[in-house]
């Protein structure tokens, strides 16, 4: 299990970078680190989720060249918060699960920009929202929600056969 | 919430923050450099598992491409080549309606043009059925021909077809003359679906292999000079009254599709409007 974690955090960090361009839809890519830090953070608390995004985030930034740090510190908050309060939701619903995954999406967007901004982040706001988190936000939550699905389902199988 | 996780937050935030601050400054190449020797050596992996599986997607999707498009094309193929047949047989058909249009042009004679609907070939009969009949004003005995030559004369009419005696039926009869040597004889049908020119003796001393044998018009029942054999052999009887030559018919009797019947006056001479005519 730990190998599966430290794999899915390393992995998703970076294979957003490569592996994220083929599931590329209408120019507009999932942000496959959010998604596996958000499922981890829900299973394992606020810790571990706020040291996932940590690790996720900052791959993430150094494989795609930007400023280290930014995407460190806004999974980093989308880990453990998600982590604090997830054992209050009830995330095995999709109808759940998606609209979070977009509402998580849209505040790490969010976030970013207001981090970026205080580096003199030049892009406007709106146009930012409108082409790249919203759609991304999208993208999200339907893809995560097939993550749970299939995860779900991949453990239904697990306990039967053993 | 443990006071743990916050610390831990807080310290994530710090050195995040700390990251950027001195990237901002210039002063964290270091820290780009170290992540950089951790992070490229996956992303070449990670490319290359990302290469080599679009590249096996890739030529799944092309493969399978290939296959609708080859089951495409061999179906395009198979309607192209229906389509070609049909176009051949529309061009050939076209050619023999422009001949009998010719033909029934230049004809001196009221004439009629019919299609061959059905045929009996037995061997007892031979003989056509032409959608021609009594609601067209066709009569008995009226002469059946197509650009080739004479095909026979109609035996029967119905009220929506006619029926025509070819003139290999064995009991068809026809006033005939070889053109070179003007030996008057008859045409008669055989029972093989052969045709021999029958003649007397003492007149036909000079017909030779090749010669062309055309109606006589004796008898009103066809015009003079439409085509109907070459003599192929000759069978000499001795010193019988009358001798036989075997024809070769002028017309494929098992190819017609359309023909002309004549059904005005057939006392004209239309030696001149067959291939190889002459009276």
């Amino acid at each position: 299990m730990r190998t599966f974690i430290v794999l899915a955090v390393f992995g998703g960090g970076m294979a957003h970078a490569t592996l994220g361009q083929a599931l590329r839809i209408a120019d507009v890519a999932p942000d496959i680190p959010l998604i596996v830090v958000v499922l981890l953070a829900l299973r394992r608390g606020p810790e571990f989720g706020c040291g996932a995004g940590f690790i996720a985030g900052i791959l993430q930034d150094a494989a795609a060249g930007g400023l280290l740090g930014v995407q460190a510190l806004t999974k980093a908050i989308i880990g453990f918060s998600i982590g604090a309060v997830g054992a209050r939701l009830r995330v095995s619903q999709p109808l759940v699960q998606v609209p979070g995954l977009v509402l998580l999406t849209i505040a790490e967007g969010l976030a970013r920009f207001t981090l970026l901004k205080l580096f003199r982040f030049p892009a406007p706001f709106g146009e930012l929202m409108t082409y790249v988190v919203l759609p991304q936000a999208l993208y999200n939550g339907f893809l995560g929600a097939a993550l749970v699905l299939a995860l779900a389902w991949a453990e239904s199988m697990r306990a039967r056969t053993s | 919430m443990k006071i743990r996780a916050v610390v831990l937050l807080g310290t994530v935030a710090a050195v995040c923050l700390l990251l950027l601050t001195l990237q901002m400054r210039g002063h964290a190449a270091g820290a780009s450099d170290l992540l950089a020797v951790l992070t490229t050596p996956v992303q070449s992996a990670l490319a290359r598992v990302n290469r080599a599986t679009v590249g096996v997607w890739s030529t799944y999707r092309e493969w399978k491409n290939v296959r609708a498009e080859n089951r495409d094309l061999r179906e395009e193929a198979q309607r192209l080549r229906v389509e070609a047949l049909r176009v051949t047989e529309m061009v050939e058909e076209n050619q023999r309606l422009r001949r009998l249009l010719a033909l029934k042009q230049a004809m001196p004679l009221t004439t009629l043009s019919g299609e061959v609907i059905a045929r009996e070939w037995g061997g007892w009969v031979r003989s056509l059925t032409v959608n021609r009949g009594r609601a067209d004003h066709v009569a008995r005995l009226t002469a059946v021909i197509v650009p080739d030559g004479l095909i026979g004369r109609v035996v029967d009419v119905r009220p929506g077809a006619s029926i025509v005696q070819v003139l290999t039926d064995p009991a068809s009869t026809v006033g005939a003359h070889v053109v070179r040597t003007r030996t008057q004889g008859i045409v008669e049908g055989e029972a093989r679906g052969t045709l021999r020119f029958k003649y007397m003796a003492r007149e036909g001393g000079g017909i030779q292999v090749g010669d062309l044998i055309v109606t006589s018009g004796a008898g009103g029942l066809a015009p003079r000079g439409i085509p109907v054999g070459r003599v192929r052999a000759i069978d000499d009887r001795g010193s019988a009254l009358f001798h036989y030559a075997q024809l070769a018919p002028a017309v494929d009797f098992a190819r017609i599709d359309e023909v002309l019947l004549l059904v005005g006056d057939g006392a004209h001479d239309v030696a001149g409007l067959f291939p190889g005519g002459g009276s």
